[in-house]
């Protein structure tokens, strides 16, 4: 038994081909759009209109930025102990922290973060926290990752808040109004990153705030005065002249699980594929 | 028409709980809220409005100038007077006679001056201690022991690096301490 062949007869085998065809291939046209969109930085955004120039030109048009420099961390802490003592952040919470990656011959990678490293770090050993055969190999690689908030683009964050407590300012800051926030913690289990916590003094989130109440006097956030390696660059990423602009231009930086999409603000130095 | 009144006084119920969800909002709801998005424009003020409690190794010389002009010109220059001290803003209210009521702070606690007295070992140890994440261009000592046997010292368990070195300047004077320079201030 033949089937004729013309162009109204369509036959399993070529519809199925031609599904599998123009699926796929809108698939690919769509994740093209999806992908430049996660990848775009901030700075490359162009203003929009001529209002949004005219407010660039009035100073209006400033964009923080964050970046951490993984290859220059020396792991003191000061960075931990400046935050907690600039913000009051509660012993055993931490609003910046410092990861201490350590690479083992058998492939194994230990991470250790003891008090956020506000006391600084042990060497290899009994000492420290890690599996007890490991103690006695030398490791082959290790290094520093502070961690902060991403202040992030696509904020799921900010998203959950059920109250509006949670927002994020012209400039790119996330902040929380402690006096709208009820205290439910969705966000704190909505970021990613574990970078918000539940305040127990005022039992409202609390997160890193860029030291707003810094950088809007014209100084720097206090983790990055107190870093003595350089490790933490802050500015304004829209003027091109700032430091943390000549950074951006002259480094290959990459974000934290840019698989999210959450399109952090915080860049990364000498990010190890490790770094979770 | 009987059901007419049934109408009245449903739409009578509605106009009331509508007036009522309206009044209670009006009250509730801040007045800056959504002006520019679902947030209370105000929080940004309040945010804002914190005072900094690092105030800066510049604003410290302007009482500590003979101790901010040896750390400067020296090679421990890059860690600022905060590092070790802690916060400053504490420190300049209560020398200067200033209430700092408005502070229910713990730095306070710290000392009657509200600025911290480095202990001259747990600090240089954030840094200076050698650990194999560290890059290695960083001066790093395994363990005081070692480091003052090698260098011809007598270790004992109560050994600081302030015993010789001069904190501000990482300098070594030999035969004085390196905390020589409390005696030339209060000189």
């Amino acid at each position: 038994m033949t089937t004729p062949q013309t162009s109204d007869d369509v036959t399993r085998r070529d519809f199925l081909e031609t599904v599998a065809k123009t699926g796929g291939q809108s698939f690919l046209f769509g994740s093209m759009f999806v992908n430049t969109a996660l990848l775009r930085l901030p700075q490359d955004a162009a203003p929009a209109s001529a209002k949004a120039k005219a407010d660039a030109e009035a100073g209006k048009g400033i964009i923080y930025g964050f970046v951490v420099d993984t290859t220059k961390c020396i792991g003191c802490g000061s960075c931990v102990r400046a935050c907690r003592a600039e913000n009051g952040v509660p012993d055993g919470y931490n609003r910046t922290w410092v990861e201490q990656y350590t690479f083992y011959p058998n492939g194994e990678v230990v991470v250790n973060s003891p008090v956020g490293g506000e006391n600084g770090f042990a060497e290899p050993g009994p000492t420290r926290n890690m599996p007890a055969e490991l103690a006695t190999v030398q490791p082959v690689r290790g290094f520093f990752v502070p961690k902060l908030c991403n202040h992030c683009i696509d904020t799921p964050c900010i998203q959950v808040c059920p109250v509006g407590a949670s927002f994020k300012t012209d400039e790119g800051v996330v902040l929380v109004d402690h006096e709208r926030c009820v205290g439910c913690a969705y966000c704190v289990q909505a970021c990613p990153f574990g970078s918000r916590y539940l305040n127990p003094d005022t039992m409202t989130a609390d997160k890193c705030t860029w030291c707003y109440h810094r950088i809007t006097k014209g100084k720097l956030p206090a983790c990055v005065v107190s870093c003595p390696a350089e490790a933490r660059i802050f500015g304004n990423v829209s003027d091109p002249t700032s430091k943390i602009s000549q950074i951006l231009a002259t480094n290959r930086v990459q974000v934290l699980k840019s698989y999210l999409g959450t399109r952090p603000r915080t860049r990364y130095i000498g990010l190890d594929s490790e770094v979770i | 028409m009987r059901h007419a009144a049934h109408f009245a006084r449903l739409v009578a119920l509605v106009a009331v709980a509508v007036a009522g969800f309206l009044f209670v909002r009006s009250k509730v709801v801040p007045k800056d809220f959504g002006v520019k998005g679902h947030y209370r424009l105000s929080a940004i003020a309040d945010e804002a409005k914190r005072e900094p409690r690092h105030i800066g190794s510049a604003d410290c010389a302007d009482c500590h100038s003979e101790i901010y002009e040896a750390w400067s010109t020296g090679k421990h220059h890059i860690p600022q007077c905060e590092n070790c001290h802690g916060p400053g803003l504490m420190h300049t209210k209560v020398v200067g006679e200033e209430s700092t009521a408005a502070y229910p702070d713990k730095m306070l606690k710290v000392s009657k001056l509200a600025i911290r007295r480095p202990t001259g070992f747990t600090e240089c140890k954030w840094c200076h201690l050698k650990t194999f994440e560290r890059p290695s261009t960083l001066k790093s000592i395994a363990s005081v022991e070692q480091h003052i046997t090698q260098h011809n010292g007598k270790y004992t368990p109560d050994s600081k690096c302030v015993d010789c070195h001069n904190p501000h300047t990482t300098l070594v004077t030999p035969g004085k301490s390196g905390l020589a320079f409390l005696s030339q201030a209060a000189k």
